[in-house]
């Protein structure tokens, strides 16, 4: 048996960061229990810090909202152009960039004190153009988020040539967010559960959770096949496999569920992007060692990790159109990853009414990466009674139980 | 479920062969998928160019050779060999994607049998990565398919009846040996009598190997093995010494040797990506690494899939033979061509001696079992993963940061990341986990699809 103030379930990036967060600013007892299972959407991601991007529909969800946009203009007819942005609102936009502003303080904060460096790159996201539905396309978007204008760049053609050398001549131009980035996403794990260890967290590796214990309307504690953690907050950061934690701590369900996305990597070449690219068939992002990593499908198919051809295809057709010098490479290795998705494509943050001794920290679908920093800030504050600093409201569960 | 659909068999080495070899003896058809020119597998393909003669090879290995060959002969008719392909891994759930030369194709399956064999334990050693340091089977592929000689002076570090059998085939290959270093004692060995008489024949010509080494001068040492190996761009020099019981050198007593080949087999380790990456369950063997989890029947955790040779658990050929065959006649029960009786008529008397020789062959893993100080041979700056250029040093900071399974140590050095996919570098870091204490959930460098390197080309929209 052993006691905590906070035990937080999962190890991914959420949990991570709050590890990270709760041990550096308050003086609380943390346990972080994790165990390794196929899947993990923070292992599998591509580590864009895709702010404005991901808000507007790029990068990660790109293949997603393609496939809705060309349902609905299937079912509406044909004057409707098929590629339409899809933009998150405004509640995820500032919690997105206000998280994506704190990174680069952090990864100079994690490597002068902890030794860890997790390869945070300012790369900037270009969206690129081939033709004139692109174009359409971009300027949508950019109507759409006039307050971020600042943060937008136009190249034309030539301009787009002499920053990406290696992109396609076909292409007509881009717009760069340049406020969006990029890291290595496992090392950000990692970055933050070195740091929380040397501040003194308990890290409680390759084991799991089984048992939420309660008493009365309040979790007590957890236990693991090995033993029992008693702790005053347990914090819910279980990714893809959120619900049946919440259900073992609450009795109740919540929609958090697997989105599988693929992805496709190349072997290590030569630096031929300067910054994160998305197209309107995938997104590419050449990362620290060399290798291009392309994504990613969505897919609902549950908890399955296979790759298939027919998805691995389309990606690579996609990257191939796009940077053509891949037709020199091979593919090294694919690989899937469990999003964990809600249907509001919001995460799920907060307590939940009628249970003490309980927060979610889930829900973070394509954008935990970008969002873990904001998010351990914001649950820190929460565990020690201060005003936090972004309203949570439009992130809590509740709104998901309205309707009864 | 209809039964016109031919067997696939992944992997034409001994297992392989055998299985489709009794299949077609009952009738049924089967397609192995090899990714060489010919069948027999690293052990028994033989020299990939036409030679009639094999001067270097003995008269046993040429007449196992043989009788492979017979066997495969025998059922051409009910076997299709799909050769020069490589298998990138599963596709969907009853099929399998397929490279040979520029294509990709799929083959779909009802029964599936793995035979995917085994590849090399490596062992970092200071200097383990000079040209001219090569593992064992490496060595044996030169000798026996390329027909080229490894070096021109050469020594064998290792442990097991493999040292002194290549040191033989060396020897008659021209090579000069200088000395063959067994990091097991003796005496070790006498205590495993009882298990080798379960082979007298293998045990008979293991003493006629030793025999021919003492008659050609070849030195043998018991309890001796590697230190380091020295040169610049190529291996110029070995050291080596006496190891005690726990195969920690004595670097007092160490002693140089100039060579410029050194042949390294410290064991092998099965070649399981392919089952593990079609979601088979594996199980954790010192021996052997992961090794999927079957029934006496070499079924395993999915349906209609079995994993036979050494891919299922390191045995050697003879065993290999014994369990394709095995799997061949299970598959014949379940198709109904032969009733519940037969099926044990026929694999009573491969299961016996396949009992026979895995107590044979557990004589000589206990002889063999590695020891704490093959670990302590990689100095903190010696490379681990030389995929990654992961060192030693980087290791020993993970595990001292509470890292306690293989996926936590890949994403903290990116050991395993590489394009072998952690093939090399794995037994190194399990062993290392297990030394520091680790012995619960350490799990496995998870292959990826695709097992080899697909280039983008092959992808092109046509």
């Amino acid at each position: 048996m052993k006691k905590f103030d906070i035990v937080i379930a999962g190890g991914g990036v959420i949990g991570a960061a709050c590890a990270y967060f709760l041990s550096r600013d308050t003086q609380l007892k943390v346990a972080l229990i994790d165990i390794k299972k196929p899947g993990n959407a923070s292992r599998a991601s591509a580590g864009g810090l895709w702010a404005i991007g991901e808000s507007v529909g790029l990068g990660c969800g790109v293949i997603f909202f393609k496939t809705l946009s060309k349902l609905q203009s299937e079912s509406k007819g044909k004057d409707i152009p098929v590629m339409r942005p899809h933009q998150l609102p405004d509640c995820f936009f500032e919690f997105a960039l206000a998280s994506n502003a704190m990174y680069p303080a952090l990864h100079k904060e994690l490597f002068e004190q902890h030794g860890v460096d997790f390869k945070f790159e300012r790369t900037g996201l270009k969206f690129i153009m081939y033709n004139q539905d692109d174009r359409i396309y971009a300027e949508q978007i950019t109507r759409g988020i006039p307050h971020l204008a600042d943060q937008i760049r136009w190249l034309d053609a030539q301009q787009l040539k002499e920053e990406e050398p290696y992109i396609t001549d076909d292409a007509i131009g881009a717009i760069d967010f340049i406020c969006d980035h990029q890291v290595n996403p496992y090392r950000l794990v990692d970055a933050y559960l070195e740091g929380a260890r040397q501040n003194g967290v308990d890290l409680v590796l390759n084991s799991e959770v089984n048992k939420v214990l309660r008493k009365d309307d309040r979790v007590t504690g957890v236990t693991t096949q090995e033993e029992t953690y008693y702790c005053d907050t347990l914090i819910n950061a279980a990714g893809a496999w959120a619900d049946t934690l919440f259900n073992k701590a609450t009795g109740l369900n919540m929609p958090v569920y697997p989105v599988k996305g693929q992805i496709v990597l190349s072997e290590r070449l030569p630096k031929v992007l300067n910054g994160c690219v998305s197209t309107s068939d995938c997104y590419i992002a050449q990362k620290d060692n060399g290798e291009i990593l392309i994504g990613s499908s969505t897919e609902e198919k549950g908890f399955d990790t296979t790759n298939s051809l027919d998805k691995i295809t389309e990606l690579s057709q996609g990257a191939l159109k796009c940077l053509p010098i891949l037709k020199d490479s091979n593919i090294k290795r694919c690989w899937a990853g469990l999003r964990p998705g809600t249907p509001d494509e919001l995460p799920i943050l907060g307590h939940v009414p009628g249970i003490k001794g309980y927060i979610n920290a889930c829900g973070h679908f394509r954008t935990g990466i970008v969002t873990s920093a904001i998010t351990g800030k914001l649950i820190t504050e929460l565990v020690t009674g201060q005003e936090t600093s972004l309203d949570l409201t439009p992130f809590s569960v509740t709104r998901f139980f309205t309707q009864e | 479920m209809t039964h016109s659909c031919p067997v696939v068999i992944v992997g034409g080495g001994p297992a392989g062969t055998a299985a489709a070899a009794q299949l077609g003896k009952l009738g049924i058809t089967s397609k192995i998928i090899e990714e060489a020119s010919k069948i027999g597998g690293v052990i028994y393909r033989g020299p990939l160019r036409n030679t009639h003669s094999l001067p270097h090879l003995d008269d046993n290995l040429k007449r196992a050779m043989a009788a492979l060959q017979t066997r495969y002969y025998a059922n051409r008719r009910h076997i299709e060999l799909l050769e020069n392909t490589r298998v990138l891994g599963p596709e969907g759930t009853h099929s399998l994607l397929l490279n040979k030369g520029e294509t990709l194709s799929n083959i779909e399956y009802q029964e599936l049998i793995l035979a995917t064999g085994c590849h090399e334990r490596s062992v970092p050693f200071e200097g383990w990565q000079l040209p001219g340091v090569m593992l064992m089977g490496g060595v044996q592929l030169q000798i026996k398919s390329g027909l080229v000689q490894p070096g021109r002076k050469m020594a064998l570090v290792g442990t097991g009846p493999l040292l002194p059998l290549v040191a033989c085939q060396l020897h008659r290959s021209g090579i000069d040996v200088v000395g063959v270093y067994e990091a097991s004692q003796f005496s070790k060995l006498a205590k495993e009598a009882v298990a080798l008489l379960n082979e007298p024949k293998l045990t008979l010509s293991g003493l006629s190997m030793m025999g021919y080494l003492k008659k050609h001068t070849i030195p043998f040492y018991y309890g001796w093995g590697i230190v380091s190996a020295q040169g610049e761009n190529a291996l110029k020099s070995i050291t080596v010494a006496p190891y005690n019981e726990h195969w920690q050198a004595d670097t007092q007593n160490a002693q140089t040797l100039e060579v410029d080949a050194l042949g390294v087999g410290y064991g092998f380790v099965a070649r399981s990506q392919l089952a593990m990456l079609m979601g088979l369950d594996h199980q954790y063997s010192t021996v052997s690494g992961s090794i999927p989890t079957l029934d006496q029947w070499q079924h395993s955790s999915v349906n209609n899939v079995y994993v036979a040779g050494d891919s299922s658990g390191v045995l050697g050929a003879d065993a290999a033979i014994c369990e394709g065959q095995i799997a061949a006649i299970r598959i014949a029960q379940n198709r109904g061509v032969l009733t519940g009786k037969e099926a044990a008529q026929h694999a009573g008397k491969v299961m016996r001696k396949l009992e026979r020789l895995k107590r044979f062959r557990s004589g000589f893993d206990r002889f063999s079992e590695r020891q704490v100080g093959l670990m302590e041979l990689a100095k903190p700056e010696t490379v681990v993963c030389r995929c990654e250029k992961t060192t030693r040093a980087q290791v020993d900071i993970a595990l001292a940061q509470g890292v306690k399974d293989i996926t936590s140590l890949k994403m903290r050095t990116r050991l395993g990341m590489g394009d072998c996919q952690g093939k090399t570098c794995a037994s190194y870091a399990i062993d290392r986990l297990y030394q520091s204490g680790c012995t619960d959930n350490i799990g496995a460098i998870k292959p990826r699809f695709p097992l080899d390197p697909i280039p983008f080309t092959f992808l092109e929209e046509q």
